[in-house]
């Protein structure tokens, strides 16, 4: 070692003299030692193209390998128990969580082979993850009374006794005053509650007994009324390995490389709330990712530069059921009311997403101006196997087992007992789908220095997509230009590359996006920067998973109930009836009396607009602050079933009251009659949105090590179409303007980082002896986040509407004040200034309300860190994450249900408990 | 789980980085340092405390070396004007100011020998490709023990000047943390991404307090992310460890100013050689006095580990 360094010594004292006569000759003495040490320094170092090889490799590739191992630790020893646990009398479920794993990077080396030195560089990193946790849960499920028929006990939500009809017992009232409206005085048919309200056990479905056997018994009494009676305590194991991994290598100045490769394996356990088959929670399900990128940099010159990137990725999910000794999944029933269901949708598919895209990108510089060119084409491939119910799927309303006409009578879960299926669907999917889509991209950018301190940047990008096609054309939509044989009527099933329709039902979607920015230093200083943009985007129309537009190969036959109120569509006994029609089947009825997928066929594109404004300003103390504003808004949105309904009967029909719940004369009403609705899959793009916000960040940074940045926003969100329910009016969406659900109008977080200033070099606690290990090396990382509360979404109870409308706003009481003095869970707003709305008619306020809020939430996270060194090139890192670290609890929302004068909701208005607890993550880092 | 102990334990025997280049045994520091008006008489200083013999005083009459650090990799939208600015500002330079020319992509790399002559170092940066990947935090050591090296060697004032657009995830070694399995849904891993940015910035802030060569940063994009935060919050830290600084440039009509700034603070900066009192120390506490302008400098350099 001593003769390598002496060595080394010999080397550079025989290169400094010799650099000593090469080398420019400085005029002055001191300054030529400086450059004869800087020769010889930097030759010895490795740093020069004539440094000697073996040298310069040497230094560059040995020991240059770092990394670190780290393992992180959930347990539940070290969580709090959260608020809504503690409500329910629970304690702390189990949670083991392990995340573990190790980096490296260096230089490439294989020995004796290749020595990557300074040109070839790689990173990877492992991780894995082994969770077991318990998921905890407050549900309503029937009491053991309720299963053998009795409802002796069973009330509304006013605690009074909620009666049972029997449907056997229906007939035509005599005394029925035709042309009044339907009502206690007024019955169009008569039907006798069930003696005691029990209904006889001859009288229970043989089915539904059977399939009873399967649901679980209550096992808590939180209340009230028999309500959230069933807890559920269940573990899940979760467990997840991947790796990141990446390459660099320069073959010259010109020419460079890289290599990216992610590969992760994971399953998602999914905590039964049922321990049976008729589980109906999540589908445990396996994930696979796997990822490939390379790219190549060329530098033509100094001023051009072309970059080009290959990325390939593949994104792949599995679910995988608890299956009977058939190997049949568990059929799916669900109840129209707070009772948990039974069977799970989608419990057996298959889904893959496959991207690849190549992108290629020129930037080069022509006098002031810096223009960049991107071109970029991508293939999208969708493989899917989704089936949503393949055992069928079985639905009960409460009409079968009502008085007709009269609400808050008769109960989903008595249908169920009597049988009384009020729709059925089962998914028949033969075949897989192969969708496949490809996107073009054309964009030019300039940034012009259009004068000192005033730089302009325009773009435009044209982008293309081709509409989606099935690789083997099953596909299929309702042709609004094709004529119906049953009613001909138009609107009529047409498939992919069949009686003159083409591979797509879209067109080409091709636009150009223009945007526009520039940064003005003020005035010329420097301290001050205004900034402005607009740009405007569309966005094609997306290819989702699943199986969605495929109907005429992959059907999914339903059975409705011609009147809720007075027949089931059949009975579960009975089972469903035979189909009648193979699949495939193309013919122009194929879908009908079903809910038809619909593919938007004009192809329009939602478009976004945005416009900003700020100013930034360094204040001194290096203290930036900036203030700014912002607007956005976009138009054609794409929306799903609860926001968009083609085929939605007008409200004007709610005139018909009682005759609408006559499925035939229903149909009769709705612009398409031979479907039952449209499923239009999150696509049809009739939303509109506004956003208008102003906002404020303060920013500091020392060299202390203290990072610090608050930020505040005012903004207000309007929309026609989110909420908890749907949109009210199809047809007027000037009526659903109306804040958006999601709107929080004031927004505070406080974001900080700080090394502590105590130990070592630091101004507090300068120790240099043994006590530096346990003082220095403290940070603290921490986010603050205080939110106002979302817009009260107020519904009404009861939906008598004859399935005309789907999401029934309120009636606003004139003259009350919703708001309260001192809002408090005992009373958050003023429920007597909102009314249940009539029998057959909408409610009159808007979907969110424009000034009652939910309450306020806050969050509080922090990461306290300790590092250790060990060497100068190791050290021993340990950190606790604290999520919600102050253990704060969040009121949840407000019960915004409001019952009818008869049947009122006692607890509309009310906050009945809060959320949130501390969670803790612990780690250790080895740092190499 | 077998693989990652095997992998531990090649880990930890992974051998350590480079070790810096042995320039001797301490006998004296020298400490840069600044005054806000001329100071009419002699610098004093103490060293932890004690009176301690002032060598040598350099002023900004005296010779400089500059060792410019370009780690430009990303967007020509700000490299070109920085290039221009440099240009420009090193014209500006006196003649006894010598500038050699580095570059950071793939491990430092000299591009010119401290020179005088400012044509060939605007020629050399004109033509400099721009690309790679960033390499401040790679070779900003070894910059650091060049500068060293050279201080201890010569009678000249020497600053190290790093103009970079370096974002954090452009870096060989990956400092972001990425997300490896992204189904994991509860990964609170990070939450906080700014960890592996903190650890290297602590370590290197650890290295540098005992280099004595200033260093100076300017960076040409500023980003407001929380893990850029953390990256430039950590060149202000090491910078500043260092007696120098660091600027970041929030628009591209800043470059400018900023590079004038950074070369002004190098060009106006003094330089003292403080002898240090014998024996071994991990640090020493500098405080410096002299009669008119108040003075800024460094008031602690730790040892050479």
């Amino acid at each position: 070692m001593r003769s390598a360094r002496l060595s080394a010594a010999l080397a550079i004292w025989a290169f400094a003299a010799a650099a000593q006569q090469r080398s420019p000759v400085p005029t002055r003495t001191e300054l030529r030692k400086a450059v004869d040490e800087f020769l010889a320094q930097t030759r010895a170092m490795g740093l020069r193209a004539d440094s000697p090889a073996a040298e310069a490799k040497t230094r560059q590739t040995r020991g240059a390998w770092h990394g670190r191992l780290f393992h992180n630790v959930r347990n539940n020893f070290l969580d709090a128990v959260p608020h809504e646990i503690v409500q329910r009398g629970g304690t702390k479920g189990l949670l083991r969580r392990n995340q573990f794993g190790v980096n490296l990077t260096g230089p490439v080396i294989v020995p004796k082979l290749y020595d990557g030195g300074k040109n070839t560089y790689f990173s990877v990193t492992f991780e894995g993850m082994r969770e077991k946790v318990a998921r905890t849960n407050l549900r309503t499920i029937p009491t053991m009374g309720e299963r053998t028929g009795d409802w002796a006990h069973v009330v509304d939500a006013a605690g009074q006794q909620l009666p049972i009809y029997d449907p056997a017992s229906t007939a035509p009232n005599p005394a029925f005053r035709e042309g009044q409206p339907v009502n206690a005085a007024n019955l169009k048919f008569g039907r006798s509650p069930f003696p005691g309200n029990r209904i006889p056990a001859a009288r229970l479905d043989r089915t539904a007994q059977e399939t009873l056997t399967l649901y679980p018994a209550p096992n808590a009494n939180a209340g009230p009324f028999f309500r959230n009676n069933f807890f559920i305590l269940a573990p899940e194991i979760n467990r997840a390995d991947g790796i990141v991994a990446r390459v660099d290598h320069t073959a010259s100045d010109r020419h460079r490389f890289g290599v990216g490769l992610n590969y992760s394996n994971g399953s998602d356990g999914q905590a039964p709330w049922f321990p049976s088959i008729a589980n109906p929670g999540s589908v445990p399900r396996d994930r696979r990712g796997r990822r490939l990128t390379l790219e190549h940099v060329l530098t033509y010159s100094s001023r051009n530069i072309n970059t080009l990137t290959a990325d390939l990725a593949t994104d792949q999910s599995e679910n995988k059921p608890l299956l009977d000794s058939g190997g049949q999944p568990f059929p799916y029933y669900r109840f129209n009311s707070t009772y948990l269901g039974m069977g799970q949708s989608y419990p057996v598919s298959r889904n893959a997403r496959n991207t690849f895209t190549i992108t290629d990108g020129f930037t080069t510089r022509w006098k002031e101006h810096r223009p960049r060119a991107v071109i970029q084409m991508t293939r999208e491939q969708v493989n899917s196997f989704w089936p949503q119910y393949p055992t069928g799927s079985f639905r009960f309303g409460a009409p079968y087992t009502s008085l007709p006409g009269i609400v808050n009578t008769g109960h989903p879960f008595a249908s169920f007992l009597l049988g009384g299926v009020e729709v059925a669907e089962r998914s028949v999917v033969a075949s897989p789908s192969y969708f496949r889509r490809s996107r073009f991209l054309f964009g030019l950018r300039d940034q012009w220095d259009l004068r000192k301190g005033l730089t302009l940047s325009l773009a435009v990008n044209f982008d293309g997509a081709t509409p989606r096609v099935e690789k083997y054309d099953r596909q299929s939509t309702v042709a609004f230009n094709r004529i119906n044989p049953l009613n001909g009527r138009p609107g009529a099933l047409a498939a992919a590359g069949l009686d003159g329709f083409g591979r797509a039902f879209q067109p080409y979607q091709f636009k150009a996006e223009p945007s526009a920015s520039l940064a003005w230093n003020i005035l010329g200083k420097t301290q001050s920067v205004l900034r402005a943009g607009y740009s405007r985007s569309y966005t094609p129309t997306p290819v989702y998973l699943g199986q969605w537009g495929t109907q005429a190969f992959n059907g999914s036959p339903t059975w409705v109930s011609l009147n809720p109120q007075l027949q089931p569509a059949f009975t579960l006994a009975n089972g469903f009836p035979p189909l009648t029609r193979p699949f495939p089947d193309v013919r122009p009825d194929s879908a009908n009396f079903t809910v038809a997928d619909l593919i938007e066929p004009t192809g329009r594109q939602p478009t976004y607009q945005s416009m900003s404004l700020s100013v930034e300003h360094e204040a001194g103390f290096a203290t930036v602050v900036t203030a700014g504003f912002g607007h956005s808004e976009g138009r054609n949105m794409f929306l799903s079933n609860s926001g968009s309904n083609p085929n939605a009967i007008h409200l004007d029909s709610l005139a018909f009251r009682d005759r609408l719940n006559d499925e035939n004369f229903n149909r009769s009403l709705r612009p398409f009659p031979q479907y039952q609705k449209f499923d239009v899959y999150s696509s049809w793009p009739e939303g509109r949105y506004q956003r208008d916000a102003g906002y404020v960040r303060v920013e500091k940074r020392t060299s202390g090590g203290l990072s610090l940045s608050a930020y505040y926003e005012f903004s207000k969100q309007m929309d026609n179409y989110s909420g908890p329910g749907g949109v009210q009016d199809y047809f007027n969406r000037r009526n659903e303007w109306a804040l958006t659900a999601s709107n929080t109008p004031h927004r505070l977080s406080l974001s900080y980082m700080y090394e502590l200033p105590i130990g070592g070099s630091k101004t507090f606690f300068p120790v240099s002896d043994w006590r530096r290990f346990v003082v220095d090396g403290w940070s603290l990382s921490g986010q603050t986040t205080v939110t106002s509360g979302e817009p009260v979404a107020l519904r009404p109870q009861f939906n008598n509407t004859g399935g005309v409308v789907e999401a029934l706003t309120v009636n606003v009481v004139p003259g009350v004040d919703p708001h309260v003095a001192n809002p408090s869970p005992d009373q958050w707003f003023n429920p007597a200034a909102f009314a249940h709305p009539a029998d057959f008619s909408i409610g009159n306020a808007s979907r969110t309300h424009p000034t009652l809020r939910m309450p306020v939430n806050q969050n509080h996270d922090l990461s306290v860190n300790k590092r250790i060194p060990l060497s100068p090139e190791r050290s021993v890192e340990l950190s606790a994450v604290g999520l919600n670290f102050v253990h704060h609890a969040d009121w949840t929302e407000p019960d915004a249900v409001i019952g009818t004068a008869a049947a009122p909701n006692v607890n509309a208005g009310r906050i009945v408990g809060s959320r949130g607890g501390r969670v803790i993550q612990v780690g250790l880092r080895f740092n190499f | 789980m077998r693989a990652a102990t095997l992998f531990a334990l090649f880990a930890a025997a992974a051998p350590a980085a480079n070790p810096p280049v042995k320039i001797g045994p301490r006998t004296a520091i020298r400490v840069p340092y600044w005054s806000d008006g001329s100071p009419a008489g002699p610098v004093s200083a103490k060293v932890n405390g004690q009176p301690a013999k002032v060598t040598r005083t350099l002023s900004p009459d005296d010779d400089l070396m500059m060792l410019l650090v370009l780690d430009l990799a990303g967007d020509l939208a700000q490299a070109d004007p920085a290039r221009e600015a440099v240009i420009a500002a090193a014209g500006k330079l006196p003649p006894n100011a010598y500038v050699g020319l580095l570059r950071a992509q793939d491990g430092l790399r000299v591009l010119s020998d401290p020179s005088p002559d400012r044509g060939p170092l605007a020629e050399t940066i004109r033509a400099l490709n721009i690309g790679g990947r960033a390499g401040l935090l790679d070779t900003v050591e070894t910059a650091a023990q060049l500068g060293d090296a050279v201080l201890a060697k010569s009678a000249v004032r020497v600053a190290i000047l790093y103009i970079t657009d370096s974002s954090i995830g452009n870096y060989r070694e990956d400092f972001t943390n990425p997300v490896v399995n992204s189904g994991d849904s509860r990964d609170m891993s990070r939450r906080f991404p700014e960890g592996l940015v903190k650890e290297k910035i602590s370590r290197l802030s650890a290295s540098l307090g005992s280099a004595e060569t200033p260093l100076f940063i300017v960076h040409l994009n500023y980003q407001s992310d929380r893990i850029s935060e953390a990256y430039q919050t950590g060149l202000l830290e090491i910078a500043t460890a260092s007696a120098g600084t660091a600027v970041f440039c929030r628009s591209v009509a800043e470059i400018p100013s900023a590079i004038d700034q950074a070369f002004a603070s190098i060009g106006s900066h003094r330089s003292l050689e403080i002898q240090l009192p014998p024996g071994k120390a991990r640090q020493w506490d500098v405080e410096l006095a002299g009669e008119g302008g108040a003075l800024r400098y460094r008031q602690r350099i730790s040892g050479r580990k």
